[in-house]
């Protein structure tokens, strides 16, 4: 009968562990259509559009606009013109002024009718709209923004406009026509690419120069490396990767729209997901996982750690979430089928949406500080109940000479009184013990760093610095901002303890080990805190 | 596999992984399959007390160093030998870490309770008769950790480390070891008979009560 009680003891002391959260969900289903790009999520509001072969009937294609919590629709706009199927992702920018005039926010949207139109994202009105050429089709790919200008992918090339008032800046022909040839920005202009194999990169005084990749269809926004442009061709017999020119690999048919986060590029086809790892030599495969997604693929990052979102375009759907190598888990909901719109994302909300023309937002609220701190109190005060009555019936076990109750009691007692105070003390013995290296001001940092936070990297015997960056909470948070700044490519894992270091510039050896201040930390990266003028060392282990 | 050793271990591909997971595995079954002199019925217990070790040290896990397992691995090797001992450390270090994390460490863990149930299968927490001794299952909660928490310390040694900073890291986890042998007191006390009950579930009822009394009688 004692082990019962020991049991809900056990139970009790898990307690701190379950992360209190509520969920809420809304959903939304479209009279018709389909959902075939991401939902976009800006401040309280989620955007999305429909597509669709519309013939006859009255149902068109539209763009809507929900408030976030509730799912109340907030407007909505109705192409009347637009019959084909509207792949093109949303675009919103943010108010500014530039060359051209001055533009409150727009929630920008390409037509395959070959129409531009920037809305209001508070009523939907059209603030201002322009035409470009169509070919049977339009607008179909990923836009770009630059300055003060939208960069838009025609159907036969590129055109920009004005974002204070649509004013056509540039008009761009090469000379062939592409579909979901979404563009992207580099040094040297636009890139696009078209649906013969050509990767045409737009100087910005409109002259085009044209590469030949090969037999084959570039359906999404090329994607600039450190070793040159990638893309992902669908060809006859399944795709091919290229990169800099170079074919680098082959996988199954129907690519989707890769993206590039850090030093990897994640793909999919077909047949499979594919993790890339860009290091210092060149791009090359590192995992496959067999899974069918030729749609959009989303990115997530979530305290330290990356989740690719792919979905699953099969009669069952649902979303695969990777990390950087492998499927971690499938995402689904009640009205999964085909789909290839990735998912939005935003602080703690994720809107899903499919063919089914369903969009399905949900609204996870992590506890805040002070309920966090209340549940924190409340699993303390049990404790100490716990270790006061185990006491009590320990000294009930004494009086009564019972031995053997006396041992169980005082075994649960001890446990349960060492749980309590063994993490703390453990810290205090470690900043004891610990051997201080004294980090002192180097002579050769600008002064400028002074009363800043200042990193320091040993890469390969090799000493680089940075300071005066903006103030971070965190160890991590200051690496990557500092990585960023330097150049120096990172990788890092998600292991079970929390995010882990693998290695900078491809240097793993035995290991990395920071210390803030002189002092190794008692917690990863991710939870060691720093202050405003903390200085931080990595170096190997 | 043991090409490199670091803090962190060697870095080594899945491939390698798989076969070093498959030969530890195929280890496990080896000391389980070979012939051994005691006529013990072993295999079903054997095989749910490493279930039981497995899922509580995965669902303990947030409680540093406070899990069944060791107290477990004293038991089977006090019962059957440091032979199964060393299979039952095999297969829950494979099975749990499957969940918490495989790595240079594992290898470790693996010695350190296989070495935990080599020792108590010289001394052992059973009398003659196979009944278990209540005084020596305590005792062995406490010799149990400095004989595994050595020999998983050792994973960390690397060239780079001195003896002064290895026994730095020794103090430093000796408050953690503190808990290690309360929480083998814990699981010995509430639950050394029940686990005992299960390592020798097909034997007659009425020897198990008769059992029962006598540990009663013994403590």
């Amino acid at each position: 009968m004692m082990r019962v009680p020991s049991i809900l003891l056990i139970l009790i002391l898990c307690v701190p562990l379950a992360q209190a959260s509520t969920e809420t969900t809304w959903t939304h289903e479209f009279d018709a259509g389909y959902i075939t790009t991401k939902p976009l999520i800006i401040d309280d509001t989620v955007y999305v559009r429909t597509s669709g072969f519309w013939t006859g009937s009255d149902d068109r294609p539209v763009v809507a606009a929900f408030d976030v919590h509730t799912g109340e629709e907030r407007w909505t706009y109705v192409s009347q013109t637009s019959l084909q199927h509207d792949m093109a992702p949303l675009f919103f920018v943010e108010s500014g002024t530039g060359d051209c005039g001055d533009w409150q926010d727009l929630l920008i949207v390409g037509w395959v009718d070959g129409k531009v139109t920037a809305h209001s994202p508070h009523d939907g009105s059209i603030l201002w709209e322009n035409q470009t050429e169509v070919e049977l089709f339009g607008i179909t790919g990923q836009m770009a923004l630059e300055d003060d200008r939208i960069i838009v992918p025609t159907r036969t090339g590129i055109a920009s406009f004005c974002l204070a008032n649509g004013d056509q800046l540039l008009d761009a022909d090469t000379g062939n026509v592409g579909w979901r040839n979404g563009v992207s920005i580099t040094e040297d202009g636009y890139v696009i690419g078209d649906e013969s194999g050509h990767l045409h990169t737009i100087a910005r005084n409109g002259t085009v120069s044209t590469t030949y990749l090969g037999e084959g269809k570039i359906r999404h926004a090329p994607i600039e490396t450190r070793h040159g442009l990638f893309v992902h061709m669908q060809t006859n017999t399944g795709s091919s990767m290229y990169l800099n020119g170079s074919l680098i690999g082959s996988a199954g048919g129907s690519p989707a729209m890769p993206l590039m986060h850090g030093d990897r590029i994640y793909a999919s086809t077909i047949d499979e997901w594919i993790s890339i790892l860009c290091d210092t030599q060149t791009c090359s495969i590192e995992s496959t996982v067999p899974f069918r997604s030729y749609g959009e693929l989303g990115l997530r990052i979530s305290n330290s750690s990356v989740e690719i979102w792919a979905p699953s375009n099969t009669p069952d759907g649902g979303w695969g979430v990777f990390n950087q190598t492998s499927l971690i888990r499938m995402e689904h909901t009640s009205f999964d089928t085909y789909g290839t719109a990735a998912p939005g994302f935003s602080e703690g909300i994720l809107a899903l949406g499919n063919d089914a023309g369903i969009l399905q937002v949900t609204h996870q609220e992590s506890p805040s500080e002070e309920v966090r701190s209340e549940n924190s109190s409340l699993i303390q005060t049990i404790h100490y109940f716990a270790i006061l009555g185990l006491f009590l019936l320990l000294c009930r076990s004494f009086s009564m000479l019972d031995w053997a109750q006396m041992m169980k009691i005082g075994s649960a007692f001890f446990l349960v009184l060492a749980i309590a105070v063994v993490p703390e003390l453990s810290v205090k013995l470690a900043e004891k013990t610990t051997p201080a290296n004294e980090i002192e001001w180097d002579a050769s940092w600008p002064n400028e760093w002074k009363q800043t936070q200042v990193i320091v990297f040993e890469i390969d015997g090799e000493e680089r610095a940075i300071g005066g960056l903006e103030p971070q909470d965190t160890v991590y948070e200051l690496t990557m901002l500092a990585c960023q700044e330097l150049g120096i490519q990172t990788q890092v894992e998600q292991q079970y303890l929390g995010a882990y270091m693998v290695a900078f510039n491809e240097s793993a050896g035995d290991g990395w080990e920071f210390t803030i201040d002189g002092k190794r930390s008692p917690v990863g990266m991710a939870e060691a805190q720093l202050g405003e003028t903390s200085i931080v060392e990595w170096r190997p282990v | 596999m043991l090409s490199a050793i670091g803090t962190h271990g060697p870095t080594v591909s899945p491939t390698v992984l798989l076969l070093a997971h498959a030969t530890l595995f195929f280890i496990a079954i080896w000391l389980l399959v070979k012939p051994q002199k005691d006529g013990n019925t072993w295999l079903w217990p054997l095989f749910l007390i490493v279930a039981i070790a497995s899922v509580s040290r995965i669902a303990m896990s947030f409680i540093p160093n406070v899990m069944p397992v060791t107290i477990l691995a004293v038991l089977v090797g006090s019962k059957f030998g440091a032979q199964r001992g060393f299979a039952f450390a095999v297969l829950v270090t494979l099975a749990s870490n499957a969940v918490l994390g495989h790595g240079w460490w594992s290898l470790f863990q693996i010695l350190g309770w296989g070495t935990v149930a080599l020792v108590a299968s010289q001394i052992s927490v059973h009398d003659a008769n196979g009944n278990l001794s209540m005084t020596q299952l305590a005792f062995s909660a406490l010799w149990s950790v400095p004989v595994f928490s050595l020999i998983v310390s050792l994973s960390i040694i690397d060239s780079s480390m001195s003896a002064l900073e290895f026994g730095l890291y020794l103090v430093n986890g000796l408050l953690f070891d503190v808990l290690h042998f309360l929480g083998n007191l814990f699981f010995a006390m509430w639950f050394g008979q029940w686990f005992d009950r299960i390592l020798q579930m097909n034997r007659s009822n009425s020897e198990l009560i008769q059992q029962e009394s006598e540990h009663v009688s013994t403590f």
